[in-house]
C-alpha cells in the first residue's frame, strides 16, 4: 500500500503493550511522517490532553485499568478532544455496544481482532475527514447563525404555514419592542397596521417563492412604521418556513415626502408666481424658462428655450444692460435696470430682473434670471412724469405764482412768479408759513387767516379770496388767491395747493371805477334836486289849472309861471349835458 | 283858529300853494314867507297877542340862510309847541330826511312837490288839526 504523506499525530491510550506495538507497526507501514504518543492510563491520558497538543487522532482502548465505566472514559476523552477525531479499539464482540459509543460522539469503533494496517489508517482518516466536515459545517452554521442575530437588519424565521415566529434577531426586538419570548408567542400578522388581505395574499402566492412587499407594521408601542419586506423561503430545523428581512422605510418615506412637498412648493412658485424665472448659460441662451412665462408674456416656454436673450430685449435698451452684465461672475446677484422686452404678440413688456450667478451650483448650473413685469407701472410713471411736466410747463407760463404748501412739514414751495411778480430773491424767501402770513397786508391778515382755518377745521376743499401781498421792495401788491387742497388717505388735508395771480392792475381799475362812481352818485344827486324844482313846479302849476279851469283870472300868470319854470328847468338840463362832457 | 304860514325862498311856488291852500278852503288868507327867519319872527311875534292859535306851518327844507331843519330846532325850543303842525314841503323826500323829522314833535306829514289835491285833503284830516275843517 502506498505510503501517505503530511505528518500523522495519534495518541494511543493503550494499556497493553502489545497492542501498542501492533498499532505502532499498522501506522508506520502506512505513513512516512509519524508521531505517536502513547498514554498507558486514563490519568495519564487525561494529563496529555490538558496540554493543548493538535492531535490528530485519539485512538481509544476502552479496558484500561483505572477506569470500569467507559462511558465516562468516553465521554471525558470526547470533551478533551478538541476536536480530534476518538476511535475506539476494543476487543468486545458486542455490536450494539459499538454502536452505544457512537452516538455518544466517538467517530469509529474497530474491534482489535480485526483490525489491520489498512483499515486502521483508512478508519482515520475517514474520521479526520469526517471530522473536518463536521466542523466546517459547524463554524459555517455558526456564521450565518452570527449573521442572522447580529445583522442591523431586522430579520426573522416564521413558519411557512402559520406564520408564528420560529426566530427573531437582536435587531427585529429593538425595532419592534417585543421580547423574544413575546414574539415566540405570536404569528407575524399581530404586527400589521394595514391591508392584511393584500399580504395574506402575497404570501399565498408566493408560498415557495422569493417575494417583496410594502407594508405598515405597528411596534409594541402602537407607533406605525413602513416596512420594506424581502422574504425567502428556507428549511428550518425540518420545517417549511421562511426568513424575513424587514426594512425600515419609515424615515426614507418621510425624507421622500418633504421632498414631494418640497418640490411641489418649489413647483408652485415657479409656474404660478407672478415672476418669470429662466435659466442662462454663460452666453445668455434660454437653458430653462418658467411655464408663468405664458401668463406674463403670452409665450409657451418651450418657443424661447435655447434661443439668446438679447433677441427679445429692445435694441435702445441692449445697451444697458450689456454694459450692466460684463460684471457678471464678481458679484453673486444684481439687479438690472428695468429694460423693454418683445412679448408673445410683438409687443413691448417693461420688465425688471434680478440675476443670480448659480452657476457653481450644480443643481443650476447656469444664471437664474428672475424677472417681473413692470409695465403697468410704467405706464404709470410716465403719465405722472407727463403730469409733472405739465405743471412744470404751467408754473412757468402763468405770471401767476403757484405755491405748493406741505401742511405736516410747514414747508411752501414757490414758483420763480415769487421773484418775477415779487421781487423775492432765493436767499430772501422762507418756506415758513409764518413767512408768508408776514407778507399779508395787516388789515386782511385777520380775514385771510380765518379763510384759511376753513380748510383746516371745516374741511372745506377751496378757498378764493383777495388780499394784498407785501413785495420785496415794502409795497403791496392785490392778489387773487385760489388755493386747492390735496388731503392724505384718512381725508385729512396734506399738502395745498395755490394760485396766486395780481390782479393789482385789475383792482387799481376796479378802485378808480368804485371813485367814479361814487362821485356820480353824488352829481346825480345834486342834478336830481336841481331838475326836481322847476319840474316841481310845472307840475304844480298844471295841477292848479287843472283845478281853476273856471277861475279866469290867474290862468295868466299860471301859463306865464309855467314858461318860466320850462325854460328854467331847460337850462338846467343843458348845464348838465355840459358838465356831464367836462367830466369824462 | 289855524293860521297857515307857508316858508319857500321859491315865489312860484308859494303862488301854487297858496292858490291850492285856499282853493281847498284849508285857510282863505294864508301868509307866507320867502326866508324861515322872517317868518320865526313873525310867529314869535304873533304869539306875543292874547290870542290862543294853531299853526300850520308848510316848511321847505333847503333854503339859503335859515333852512327848514334850524327853523324846526327853533319851534322846539317854544312853549306850547303842541300849536305847531309842521308839514314837510320838499322836491324830493329823501329816506334821511323823514327818519331826522320823526325827532321833532312837531312835524306832522311830509309832501313831496308839488302840493297835489290829494296832499290838500290828506292835510285837513290830520287828527291835531281836523277839528278845524269839521263842516257844522
Amino acid at each position: 500500500m502506498k505510503k501517505r504523506s503530511g505528518e500523522l499525530k495519534v495518541l494511543v491510550i493503550e494499556d497493553n503493550p502489545g497492542d501498542f506495538i501492533l498499532i505502532e507497526d499498522y501506522l508506520s507501514e502506512e505513513h512516512n511522517a509519524l508521531e505517536l504518543q502513547r498514554a498507558e492510563t486514563f490519568k495519564s491520558a487525561k494529563s496529555l490532553l490538558k496540554v493543548p497538543s493538535n492531535f490528530d487522532t485519539i485512538l481509544l482502548d476502552l479496558s484500561l485499568p483505572d477506569i470500569n465505566d467507559t462511558e465516562i472514559l468516553v465521554k471525558e476523552i470526547l470533551a478533551l478532544s478538541y476536536g480530534a477525531p476518538v476511535i475506539v479499539l476494543t476487543g468486545y464482540t458486542n455490536k450494539e455496544y459499538g454502536v452505544k459509543t457512537l452516538s455518544w460522539g466517538v467517530s469509529d469503533y474497530l474491534l482489535k481482532d480485526e483490525i489491520s494496517a489498512s483499515n486502521l489508517s483508512k478508519s482515520i482518516h475517514y474520521s479526520m475527514e469526517r471530522k473536518k466536515v463536521q466542523r466546517q459545517l459547524y463554524e459555517s452554521e455558526e456564521k450565518y447563525r452570527t449573521l442572522f442575530d447580529f445583522s442591523p437588519l431586522p430579520m426573522w424565521v416564521l413558519d411557512r404555514h402559520s406564520l408564528e415566529f420560529l426566530s427573531v434577531n437582536q435587531a427585529a426586538i429593538e425595532l419592534y419592542g417585543y421580547s423574544r419570548e413575546e414574539f415566540m408567542e405570536m404569528t407575524v400578522r399581530d404586527l400589521w397596521a394595514e391591508d392584511p388581505d393584500r399580504i395574506e395574499k402575497t404570501v399565498e402566492e408566493n408560498f415557495h417563492d422569493f417575494f417583496t412587499v410594502k407594508v405598515k407594521h405597528h411596534t409594541k408601542s402602537g407607533q406605525g412604521i413602513y416596512i420594506d419586506v424581502q422574504s425567502n423561503p428556507i428549511q428550518f430545523g425540518g420545517r417549511q418556513a421562511r426568513v424575513t428581512l424587514a426594512h425600515n422605510i419609515t424615515e426614507r418615506l418621510k425624507a421622500e415626502e418633504r421632498l414631494k412637498h418640497s418640490q411641489q412648493r418649489f413647483k408652485a412658485l415657479v409656474q404660478d408666481g407672478s415672476d418669470l424665472i429662466s435659466i442662462l448659460d454663460e452666453n445668455f441662451n434660454y437653458i430653462y424658462v418658467s411655464p408663468s412665462a405664458k401668463n406674463i408674456l403670452g409665450v409657451n416656454p418651450e418657443r424661447i428655450e435655447g434661443r439668446n436673450v438679447f433677441d427679445f430685449i429692445h435694441r435702445e435698451d441692449r445697451e444697458r444692460i450689456e454694459n450692466k452684465i460684463q460684471y457678471l461672475g464678481k458679484k453673486k446677484a444684481y439687479q438690472l435696470p428695468s429694460y423693454r422686452y418683445r412679448d408673445g404678440n410683438g409687443g413691448w413688456r417693461w420688465l425688471e430682473t434680478i440675476i443670480s450667478d448659480l452657476r457653481d451650483d450644480p443643481a443650476v448650473n447656469g444664471l437664474v434670471a428672475n424677472s417681473r413685469d413692470i409695465t403697468k407701472f410704467k405706464v404709470q410713471e410716465k403719465q405722472l412724469r407727463e403730469s409733472l411736466e405739465r405743471y412744470d410747463i404751467v408754473a412757468k407760463a402763468t405770471s401767476d405764482l403757484i405755491s405748493d404748501y406741505n401742511i405736516k412739514n410747514d414747508v411752501f414751495q414757490y414758483s420763480n412768479a415769487i421773484y418775477d411778480t415779487f421781487g423775492y430773491t432765493k436767499d430772501k424767501i422762507e418756506t415758513s408759513k409764518q413767512w408768508w402770513q408776514d407778507k399779508i397786508h395787516p388789515d386782511d391778515k385777520e380775514r385771510v387767516i380765518e379763510a384759511s382755518r376753513g380748510i383746516h377745521e371745516r374741511g372745506q376743499k377751496l378757498l378764493n379770496i383777495e388780499y394784498r401781498f407785501k413785495c420785496a421792495n415794502g409795497n403791496y401788491k392785490y392778489i387773487l388767491d385760489r388755493s386747492y387742497v390735496i388731503t392724505d388717505a384718512n381725508d385729512q388735508p396734506s399738502r395745498i395747493i395755490g394760485s396766486m395771480q395780481d390782479i393789482t392792475e385789475r383792482r387799481k381799475y376796479i378802485n378808480a371805477i368804485e371813485r367814479s362812481n361814487e362821485r356820480l352818485r353824488e352829481i346825480a344827486w345834486t342834478q336830481y334836486h336841481v331838475v326836481r324844482a322847476p319840474l316841481a313846479r310845472i307840475m304844480g302849476l298844471i295841477e292848479l289849472l287843472k283845478n281853476q279851469r273856471n277861475n279866469l283870472d290867474n290862468i295868466e300868470e299860471i301859463i306865464d309861471n309855467i314858461l318860466n319854470s320850462s325854460e328854467e328847468l331847460d337850462k338846467v338840463i343843458r348845464k348838465i349835458a355840459n358838465k356831464t362832457e367836462e367830466e369824462f | 283858529m289855524l293860521e297857515v304860514i307857508i316858508v319857500d325862498d321859491d315865489q312860484i311856488v308859494v303862488f301854487i300853494q297858496k292858490k291850492m291852500i285856499t282853493n281847498f278852503e284849508i285857510a282863505s288868507h294864508p301868509i307866507s314867507f320867502n326866508l324861515a327867519q322872517a317868518a320865526l319872527e313873525h310867529i314869535i311875534k304873533d304869539r306875543q297877542s292874547d290870542l290862543e292859535k294853531d299853526y300850520l306851518i308848510l316848511l321847505d327844507i333847503n333854503m339859503p340862510h335859515m333852512d327848514g331843519w334850524d327853523f324846526l330846532d327853533c319851534l322846539e325850543s317854544h312853549e306850547k309847541k303842541s300849536n305847531y303842525h309842521v308839514i314837510m314841503v320838499t322836491s324830493s323826500i329823501d329816506r334821511k330826511d323823514k327818519e331826522k323829522a320823526k325827532k321833532y314833535s312837531t312835524v306832522r306829514y311830509f309832501i313831496e312837490k308839488p302840493i297835489s289835491a290829494q296832499d290838500c285833503e290828506k292835510i285837513k284830516e290830520i287828527s291835531e288839526i281836523s277839528h278845524f275843517f269839521e263842516r257844522v
